[in-house]
């Protein structure tokens, strides 16, 4: 039927290995540390007990992340090279393990190995400082969305923050820094040309982004990540995607039709009351489509992802600001710029895409029937109930959450594909004299339809 | 005064229709995943060479006798734009006829332009299909008489493929006793694994460009019967060229090879 | 923060003092280094990593909002920014510096002196009461005292930034119109391709204003 049925199957199931592996490491290391030392702990009656129950609780979201950043990132590289592979009609690594499975590991330890050169005349310090300036914020600034990622568990409850989604946003901004830094203190005018376009193009496209986010969280009036999740669960009607929430009524309607109940078309005229109502849901589906596109773009180019690659453009400039830098620095670096590409992923999926809601409706959906999930829940009530190892309000969402995210990645590999690099010029003028006017002219459509209309009823 | 008007919907038109652009970019590339891999999984497969690739240069023996072609006439040494080509030969007292002792070939220095194999008179000289010579030195490079030399088999498989003419059986003016030694002699090549007449000594050797010299004269007598169809015309003119200069074959071989 | 009530019971009352001195001993080496440092870029570097310190600084007073926007603002965006304009400026610039003469050295002395003498006395007139509770990080107490209380003060930065604003287009338009005037000039000697190509993507542009 399809005459690649046999590599898109070894796409998959290298993709769904890597990912059992990815997520069973930092599950199993979040329970080890975050549910099973405090349990084995907890009949012990002394201080020093209750304060390593208390490190440990504190430890559990930073070692999670710890442990996911290094091998998700050697997954997404995996990843990318076989979908470009399978879009450019070629068969991508295939050598090393079963179908290229552990083509990355090599190159991680191959990078490890290498030797680590410092040019000369670069100023060495920062040439260090560098990369981990531009690595830690993708450490820190994701710990908030775990929170939204994992239906508030209550083990990541103590990352969250009030100023979430304005914290991650915050910290995403610092790695130019790193950028800038490198290729400053590389001695290289590639190296120098790289990071300053870099910078320029990070410092125009973070004013769509964050005006796209910003317009998200006034039709959700509120920072919080978790809160913005909440708002948006019950099914694809209620996501930020669809309005904002301005389609919630709709749902409520349905759900109420599927259930027979009499007054449903009067809850429509009371969710919906006049034409401008009507008129200002559909300016805020349009919008919201909008943002998404505009938060897309800006992300592409705040992480430098093709087509905004111009720090790193090979025609160019050699490899942009990363020219010089080789062995475990320059692998800092790789890892970073993927752990991005996975974080504004994600912040993708929390704002706009319902975090970990399940696209169906709960009136449309089985999993959530009592009559189905009582059985099923009693049969896991070993792992649920006494050693806590799974909770299933998290292990669903978090299953959406992964499957929305990694389906954005992919997006993502299909657009580098696709699409050629810009031209400096025309970034700039892309930037500043499209994207920044359009999320501006959103910004006061969505302020006034916000006031026509109830959102997330 | 409208003007303004006109470009923001000029404007907001070609964003629509640079979107509809991107979107069908992005479907094609996204179809392009359904077709299957142009890769060609070398090593494991090896792809399927035409018969007239130029590989590895190799010296056939005749598939039915195992007796060497060459004929140390040195056209292809002559011929050779590198020089890469080196043949030791000397006349032999008995016979006053030409004896291969050695046979080099530096492929280091060899272009696979082909021009020594269209000259060869006997088909001795090929290209063979094998392109895996890698090595670690320049001198393992050069390779002699031994490891030019193909197997029986290998000789029949090229002769097959290439579709040149198999060397004729010994001429009619040769003792009957020698014509019966031949199909002997292929019947004790079939049945030994490695033929190799290169290690089979000089007596041998002797033996085989005599025999290759009198399968040359049987050419002779009939040149358009035995020519290929598809053998270019360059190849059956140095033929002629050949036919002519075998009259002055048995006594002016000193200059020639000097 | 209530999750460290033990450990900061561990460590009685000095969770806080400690997270401050130790901001405290990051961000005043570094604020010396942008004044000492030779080389321009690395004490622009430098800015940021006390800006960046501040930050931290807001963040042990329970001022999220505030450190946030600190970060991002001031050691992302404007820091940096100063730090790409020196990049492209002139590189040398740290060799020509020459040392002031002892006359300068004192009339800068002096007035360095009388600056911090006036914050001093600005900043110890007004009493700062101690006081154990948390001020809210709510944003919203943010943005109503700001477009309430503060509205004026904010009025007036919106203006800094309008005129900051018109000042860089005017910039940016002064050079427009040189290259405009010269343009006659360009065209007569028609020397290269190039040129003319940007000449006829000019005239395109200011025809259509």
């Amino acid at each position: 039927m399809i005459a690649n049925a046999a590599e898109i199957r070894k796409f998959t199931i290298l993709s769904w290995g890597w990912l059992t592996i990815i997520f069973g490491l930092v599950w199993a290391v979040s329970w080890l540390v975050g549910v099973a030392i405090p349990l084995l702990l907890a009949n012990v009656q002394a201080d020093w007990a209750r304060l390593v129950t208390e490190i440990c609780q504190v430890l559990t979201p930073l070692v999670a992340v710890m442990v996911f950043i290094p091998i998700n990132a050697m997954f997404m590289v995996l990843a990318e090279r076989r979908a470009l592979a399978l879009f450019t009609v070629r068969k991508g690594p295939n050598r090393v393990g079963p179908d290229g499975f552990l083509q990355t590991l090599a190159d991680a330890l191959k990078l490890l190995f290498k030797e680590d050169i410092t040019p000369r005349g670069a100023d060495a310090f920062m040439f260090t400082l560098a990369p981990i300036i531009f690595f830690a914020p993708s450490i820190f600034g994701a710990l908030p969305l775990l929170a939204a990622v994992t239906n508030n568990h209550n083990l990541f409850q103590v990352v969250n923050l009030p100023t979430g989604i304005f914290y991650v946003l915050a910290v995403s901004s610092v790695p130019v820094v790193g950028i800038v830094m490198g290729g400053w203190a590389s001695n290289n005018k590639y190296s120098l040309v790289g990071a300053l376009r870099s910078a320029a193009q990070a410092i125009s496209y973070e004013i769509p982004l964050v005006l796209s986010i910003i317009t998200v969280c006034l039709m959700a009036g509120t920072l919080d990540v978790v809160k913005i999740a909440e708002m948006q669960k019950g099914g694809l009607l209620n996501w930020n995607i669809l309005g904002g929430g301005a389609l919630s009524g709709l749902n409520k309607y349905f759900q109420a039709l599927a259930a027979g109940q009499a007054d449903a078309h009067q809850m429509l005229s009371q969710y919906y009351p006049d034409w401008g109502s009507v008129i200002a849901t559909v300016v805020l589906i349009a919008c919201t489509v909008l943002l998404v596109g505009i938060y897309l773009t800006g992300a592409c180019a705040e992480i430098n992802r093709i087509p905004f690659d111009l720090p790193e453009a090979e025609s160019e400039l050699v490899s942009g600001y990363n020219t010089e830098y080789s062995g475990i620095k320059f692998a800092i670096f790789f890892l970073a710029e993927f752990t991005n590409l996975f974080i504004v992923s994600t912040i993708a999926t929390v704002m706009f895409l319902g975090g970990g809601d399940c696209p169906l409706p709960d009136w449309l959906n089985p999993l959530t029937n009592p009559a189905v999930t009582q059985p099923v829940g009693k049969f896991f009530s070993f792992f649920t109930d006494r050693i806590h190892l799974i909770d299933p309000s998290t292990f669903f969402p978090a299953i959406w959450v992964i499957i929305k995210v990694y389906a954005l990645v992919f997006f993502a590999i299909l657009v580098r594909g696709t699409l050629p690099r810009f031209r400096i010029d025309q970034l700039m003028a892309f930037g500043w004299k499209r994207l920044v006017p359009l999320s501006l002219i959103i910004f006061v459509l969505v302020t006034f339809a916000k006031g026509a209309v109830r959102l997330h009823v | 005064m409208f003007d303004w008007v006109e470009q923001l919907f000029r404007g907001i038109w070609q964003s629509i229709v640079g979107l509809y652009e991107i979107r069908r970019g992005l479907g094609t590339v996204a179809m392009h995943a359904l077709r299957p891999p142009t890769t060609e999984v070398y090593p494991d497969i090896v792809p399927p060479l035409p018969a007239h690739f130029r590989g590895r240069l190799a010296l056939t023996v005749n598939p039915e006798t195992g007796e060497h072609l060459c004929i140390s006439c040195r056209q292809c040494e002559r011929v050779c734009p590198d020089k890469c080509i080196e043949i030791t030969a000397h006349k032999s007292p008995e016979t006053n006829k030409l004896e291969l002792i050695d046979f080099k070939i530096d492929h280091g220095l060899c272009m696979f332009c082909g021009l020594c194999t269209e000259v060869c008179p006997t088909y001795c000289i090929i290209n063979t299909n094998d392109f895996e010579m890698a090595d670690y030195t320049r001198e393992s490079l050069v390779y002699d008489l031994k490891k030019l030399t193909l197997t029986q088999e290998e000789s029949a498989y090229y002769f097959d493929r290439k579709e040149n003419p198999l060397p004729k059986p010994k001429p009619a003016k040769a003792a009957p006793a020698a014509q019966g030694a031949a199909p002997a002699a292929a019947g004790k090549a079939a049945t030994a694994e490695k033929p190799a007449p290169a290690g089979a000594g000089q007596t041998a050797q002797t033996k085989a460009a005599t025999e290759g010299e009198s399968a040359k004269e049987a050419e002779t007598k009939s040149p358009d019967a035995q020519v290929a169809p598809e053998a270019p015309p360059k190849l059956s003119n140095d033929e002629g060229k050949s036919d002519e200069a075998k009259p002055e074959n048995e006594s002016g071989e000193g200059p020639r090879q000097g | 923060m209530e999750h460290l009530d033990l450990l900061r019971a561990w460590i009685p009352g000095r969770l806080d003092d400690f997270l401050f001195y130790l901001l405290a001993v990051m961000a005043i080496p570094m604020a010396l280094g942008v004044l000492f440092d030779r080389t321009i870029i690395r004490s622009g570097f430098l800015l940021i990593g006390v800006f960046g310190s501040i930050c931290g600084l807001f963040l042990v007073l329970q001022a999220q909002f505030l450190a946030l926007a600190q970060l991002m603002i001031y050691a992302v965006g404007i820091t940096l920014v100063v730090v790409i304009a020196l990049m492209l400026t002139n590189p040398k610039l740290e060799k020509e510096a020459q040392p002031g003469t002892a006359h300068q050295q004192l009339g800068s002395f002096l007035v360095a002196g009388a600056l911090f003498f006036t914050i001093y006395c600005a900043l110890r007139s007004e009493s700062w009461p101690l006081s154990s509770e948390a001020v809210s990080p709510d944003v919203q107490t943010i943005g109503m005292a700001l477009t309430t209380t503060y509205a004026l003060p904010f009025e007036f930065a919106s203006v800094l930034l309008l005129a900051a604003l018109v000042g860089a287009i005017m910039l940016a338009k002064a050079e427009r119109a040189i290259s405009d005037k010269e343009e006659p000039s360009k065209e007569a000697g028609e020397q290269n391709q190039p040129a003319t190509l940007f000449e006829r993507d000019t005239t395109v542009s200011s025809t259509r204003r």
